[in-house]
């Protein structure tokens, strides 16, 4: 087939408003042209925005200061927002685990230095007044 | 992976990586719309930075109404058009000088070098309602998308291709038929 037939096709090719039958037509000469297949990617890489230039990095860096001063929380928001995260499964279970522990060890805890303190505090010798064993005949 | 709106949502509160996000998803196709459209580089990364800023800013962007990126090319053609009001005369003129520079010199035989240098200057010949339908296009954007920027029926969208693809297929006919 004469590549010119198909390559006044590429366009409408890349649009996709070509015909069904030129379509078929034109991709099974792809296959076979390696010349036009060429001609087909460059002029698909010239169309495409894909791979196309990009605005220089000082503009980007101008754009997400913009962002930043527009948008950035306040430092209330961001508290805010802190203590309303999401927390993970895992340590919501562990923060569970731990205040269950607490709670179950927190009485016998208590008690134990609770009873230490009252046993210590009966032990403990009243000096303010005189026993028998402490007044001394002269 | 996040959506754009997702992603629009997040950076309309202060999360900068989300918003680093849509920089990288959008900064080449946007540019690539815009860059052709308008006389220089510095004008180009004017509408870029508004555009972008303003997709953000702005109370009318609703996704009930559109996409993220719809809305960003839609605001992006709104700030191409007003720019293009402004510059007047002048742009036309520099479009006209970019056209007469991008035709192929003696030293330029290569077939498809010819034939880009070729859709270059087509490109720039093409009428305003059929280059918003390339730009668009070639910024990946599904014809639904092009008739919700354009805020037209899909059957214009349509016919306004076809007159697109045939106006280049024309101007690319003398390179074509090599």
């Amino acid at each position: 087939m004469d590549c010119s037939l198909v390559r006044i096709d590429l366009i409408a090719y890349q649009f996709a408003t070509i015909a069904d039958d030129d379509r078929a037509r034109l991709e099974a000469h792809l296959v076979e042209c390696t010349t036009c297949l060429k001609i087909y990617l460059a002029l698909k890489g010239a169309v495409d925005r894909g791979d196309g230039e990009l605005p220089s990095e000082a503009t980007r860096l101008a754009l997400r200061g913009a962002v930043e001063a527009r948008f950035r929380p306040t430092l209330r928001r961001r508290a805010g927002r802190w203590l309303t995260r999401p927390v993970p499964l895992y340590q919501s279970m562990c923060l569970v685990a731990g205040l269950a522990l607490a709670a179950a060890v927190a009485p016998a805890l208590g008690q134990a230095l609770w009873g230490s303190t009252q046993s210590h505090s009966t032990e403990r010798v009243d000096t303010s007044r005189p026993t028998a064993e402490s007044v001394t005949i002269y | 992976m996040d959506t754009d709106e997702l992603l629009y949502q997040r950076a309309k509160q202060g999360d900068l990586p989300a918003f680093d996000e849509l920089y990288t998803r959008y900064a080449a196709r946007l540019f690539g719309f815009v860059r052709p459209q308008v006389g220089s580089r510095a004008d180009a990364e004017d509408i870029f930075h508004e555009t972008f800023l303003r997709t953000l800013e702005s109370a009318e962007v609703r996704f009930d109404r559109g996409s993220f990126r719809t809305w960003l090319f839609r605001i992006a053609r709104n700030a191409v058009l007003n720019r293009a009001r402004g510059a007047g005369r002048a742009a036309n003129a520099f479009v006209q000088l970019r056209a007469q520079d991008a035709v192929p010199t003696a030293d330029e035989q290569i077939a498809h070098g010819e034939m880009m240098n070729a859709l270059s200057v087509a490109i720039q010949k093409l009428p305003l309602a059929l280059s918003e339908v390339y730009h668009l296009r070639s910024s990946g954007l599904s014809y639904e998308e092009i008739a919700t920027i354009l805020d037209a029926p899909m059957g214009t969208v349509k016919s306004r291709m076809h007159q697109m693809v045939n106006v280049l297929r024309e101007e690319l006919k003398p390179w074509t038929a090599r």
